[in-house]
């Protein structure tokens, strides 16, 4: 019985946990390579060296000692996004859209005193967002504006991009879309929505909440598929060019599209979830395992594998 | 799976494999922990009130001397314990008896208990050892009596020990043989025996005829389970010691074992500084693993995996393997657990400590504290969030909360009388403060839904380890065979090889299976 089950995900090319963990991360994911992607700044400053478009990076702070310059630092910026470096799951990060009075107004139209955000830069930097709550330094980047393709199915907050790469060639993507219970973050687990997307024509496709499979946005009620993602090849080679970058062979790669700027490199994320497979309806193990006996010559060049992955990994039209 | 893995699990598999080989084939150990093995339980709970009464007694001390069971031939006490509060106990020979001295102030407490488990091997018969001078009980009763009694004894003078003491038994019930003793002689044997009772004249006429006597109190272990001690008489009759019943003279049937406590005429339970109120007892049958009764070879083996075993270790060390031993077990149960069925649990292995913990304060106990501790701990930390306080005093301030619920819950026992309350302090303290702080982060970052769940995986988990732990078979097994750690860790490396499904992911990915 349970064996049957167990066959039949294989089959479906279902990626599990243990699998995830054992052959993918283990084994293409160099542990000395974590840091890279579990330190937004190093990312950050990784990418620019490779010439891969973030977020302008405003100001970092990274002792209790300078705080009290942030704000100098910040000149009059009226927007901007204040976030832990070594973060995980989206937590600790304020947007600011706005400066009034002497006080700081989030997105979600709330008022914030200076002193609050001082208290939250502190926190940041003892490391109570920390992944591993070591020390952290808080981050103080621009604000995005995102590209109002995606508008009328995010509730708030910014929807991101997340492409799972593998050994360079990317096998699966995703948007996340904020909703209400997320509190306009674009994180699965606090319950945003994923939606597959066709990384050949890249085109959204039907979403996922929690466990449970959806077609329309729980707050806005908009379907859900036939979105045209902009950029789309553009999105799959930056998340192609991550891989070179950091030598991460099972990389998690998050885009945001701004309106003014294009798609822009989030964050990388080395352990990705597996939540993107029930979003595209489609087991990952099979992809990856595509990829596995793909050509050699195909690995290359970012520009060939992303080529290989449009042309294999199209969805036959319904 | 990779090969290198595979070799070293074997090869893991084969150390305890041989040393349990070697132990099983050479050593004689039982394969199985099966097989019955029958031991009593006694359990002494004496209740005693210090002398002085209330408020004056100046720290006066008291002691209290009960004759206690020992390992003598073909029975091993095997396990002993003491509950006895502030009064120390020590345990001395004295003469042919183990006297256990309760000592000390008992700070108005008016109560010990004690409990003894004794194995019963009748095939483990010593020879018996002939009687000292302590079984030659001076000779009572005065001339004339000891002149009658030595009369109706006479005749038996020249029957041999055994039949000698039938013979005399026989008299003593009134049985007297022919030819009959004349009518004054009978009347005056009838109020000897008035005077002084069955028993005692049943030792003057042993003690006429020159056999070793000995007054015993124990109990009787028979089916019917006995609440009173007994009193019998021993007999040498120059190869072994004959059992007497103490009211009729009658031998005990064959079946019987006894449990001798006190020989002589000293007081079975005896108090200075205090007065005695109530003495109980109570005994129960038990059936034990072969392997514990192994406990006594293993102890006095010279062989080298014999003494090169736990069994050697003193006591109360012991009691500590016993525990260690039952970690690795645990740990393996959460491995299962979490990367086989797939449970969410808080923090990897906190479930095994409560497991651990759940062991001295009992499960539906455990587990209420445990989910009271975390709720109240949560709503508090709710409170204090607003004032954004630093990790490190956060977590302090979470340790020094659990602490003072551990004090209330303790307060709360003693008040009721609830010990498992006040066994409370076992639980871990430390991961309680974490699992609260996850709590809340958890239900802040993905909702109450996910929180619960995560915290019914947790409680799940370690219902399911305290269970396993709880077995008794196996926590034996471990301690007799501790190599076995080694199969935990060939176990632990094929568990970690292991890349298929989780069955939770049966559920989670439910849609993506259905399709083909």
């Amino acid at each position: 019985m349970i064996l049957r089950q167990f066959l039949s995900l294989r089959k479906a090319g279902v990626l599990g946990m243990n699998r995830r963990n054992r052959q993918y991360i283990m084994g293409y994911n160099r542990r000395s390579s974590f840091p890279l992607v579990d330190d937004k700044l190093l990312t950050k400053q990784l990418s620019l060296k490779h010439g891969i478009p973030t977020p302008p990076l405003y100001h970092v702070v990274s002792h209790h000692g300078d705080i009290a310059g942030f704000e100098k630092a910040l000149v009059d910026r009226q927007e901007f996004v204040l976030k832990p470096a070594r973060g995980g799951g989206g937590s600790g990060i304020i947007l600011i859209t706005d400066r009034r009075d002497g006080k700081f107004v989030t997105q979600s139209g709330k008022m914030i005193s200076r002193d609050e955000i001082r208290y939250h830069i502190s926190d940041i930097l003892s490391g109570i967002y920390s992944l591993e709550g070591l020390e952290d330094k808080a981050v103080i980047e621009g604000l995005i504006h995102p590209d109002q393709v995606f508008g009328k199915v995010t509730y708030e907050g910014v929807p991101d991009v997340r492409i799972i790469v593998y050994r360079g060639v990317p096998a699966m993507a995703m948007v996340r879309l904020p909703t209400r219970q997320s509190d306009g973050k674009a994180n699965l687990h606090r319950g945003a929505v994923g939606v597959g997307i066709d990384i050949g024509r890249g085109k959204t496709m039907d979403g996922v909440r929690r466990s449970g499979a959806i077609t329309h946005h729980p707050d806005t009620g908009e379907l859900l598929r036939d979105i045209e993602v902009p950029f789309w090849e553009r999105m799959l080679l930056m998340a192609a060019r991550s891989t070179d970058m950091t030598g991460l062979g099972y990389l998690g790669v998050d885009l945001v599209i701004d309106i003014k700027d294009g798609p822009l490199l989030l964050e990388l994320n080395a352990r990705p979830g597996l939540q993107i497979q029930i979003a595209n309806r489609k087991g990952l193990l099979e992809r990856l395992e595509t990829i596995d006996r793909a050509p050699k010559e195909i690995f290359l060049s970012p520009e060939k594998r992303i080529a290989w992955s449009i042309q294999n990994f199209a969805e036959p039209r319904s | 799976m990779k090969r290198p893995a595979l070799w070293l699990a074997v090869f893991f598999f084969l150390i305890p494999l041989s040393l349990i080989g070697y132990r099983v084939l050479r050593l004689g150990y039982p394969l199985l922990p099966t097989s019955p093995v029958k031991a009593w339980g006694l359990t002494m709970e004496i209740f005693f009130e210090p002398a002085g009464g209330d408020g004056n007694r100046n720290g006066k001390e008291i002691e209290i001397r009960a004759g206690l069971p020992e390992s003598r031939s073909g029975q091993t006490v095997i396990e002993q314990r003491d509950l006895s509060g502030t009064l120390q106990l020590n345990i001395m020979p004295e003469g042919l008896n183990q006297i256990g001295v309760w000592s000390g102030d008992p700070e108005g407490g008016g109560g010990l208990s004690y409990r003894t488990t004794v194995l019963l091997n009748p095939k483990r018969l010593r020879k018996p050892k002939p009687p000292g001078p302590e079984s030659f009980p001076a000779i009572i009763g005065d001339k004339s009596e000891q002149i009658l009694a030595r009369r109706l004894i006479e005749r038996y003078s020249s029957l041999k020990a055994p039949d000698k003491l039938k013979a005399i038994v026989a008299t003593a019930k009134g049985i007297w043989g022919e030819p009959a003793p004349d009518d004054s002689d009978l009347k005056q044997w009838s109020s000897i025996q008035k005077k002084y009772g069955a028993e005692k004249a049943l030792v003057i006429l042993l003690r006429l005829a020159d056999f070793p006597v000995r007054k015993v109190q124990g109990f009787v272990l028979s089916e019917g389970i006995a609440t009173q001690p007994d009193r019998w008489i021993a007999v040498w009759t120059g190869q072994k010691w004959e059992h007497l019943q103490a009211e009729t003279g009658d031998n005990y049937s064959e079946s019987v074992c006894l449990l001798p406590l006190m020989i002589g005429d000293a007081p079975l339970v005896s108090i200075s500084g205090g007065r005695l109120q109530e003495v109980r007892w109570s005994l129960s049958k038990q059936i034990l693993s072969q392997w514990r009764s192994h406990f006594e070879r293993i102890q006095r083996s010279a062989r080298f995996l014999d003494r090169w075993s736990l069994f050697a270790i003193p006591n109360q060390f012991q009691e500590i393997f016993r525990i260690l031993l039952l970690v690795p077990i645990g740990v393996l149960m959460i491995s299962v657990l979490r990367n086989i069925v797939g449970f969410p649990t808080f923090g990897i292995f906190m479930p095994v400590l409560m497991a651990l913990a759940f062991r001295s304060t009992g499960l539906s106990y455990g587990l209420g504290i445990f989910a009271g501790v975390v709720l109240i701990g949560y709503l508090l930390r709710r409170g204090i969030d607003r004032l954004r306080l630093l990790l490190v005093p956060r977590l302090s301030f979470l340790i020094t909360f659990v602490i003072l619920a551990f004090t209330v819950f303790a307060l709360i026992g003693s008040k009721f009388g609830v010990r498992e309350f006040m066994a409370v302090g076992l639980l871990p303290f430390v991961i309680l403060s974490m699992t609260i702080e996850r709590f809340f982060i958890l239900i802040e970052e993905s909702g109450a839904f996910q929180a619960l769940r995560t915290a019914a995986g947790s409680a799940a988990v370690a219902v399911i380890t305290y269970k396993i732990i709880q077995i008794d078979p196996l926590q034996l097994t471990f301690f007799v065979y501790p190599e076995l750690l080694f199969a935990i860790m060939g176990l632990l490396l094929l568990l970690g090889n292991y890349s298929g499904y989780r069955l939770s992911e049966i559920l989670r990915f439910e849609v993506l299976g259905e399709k083909s």
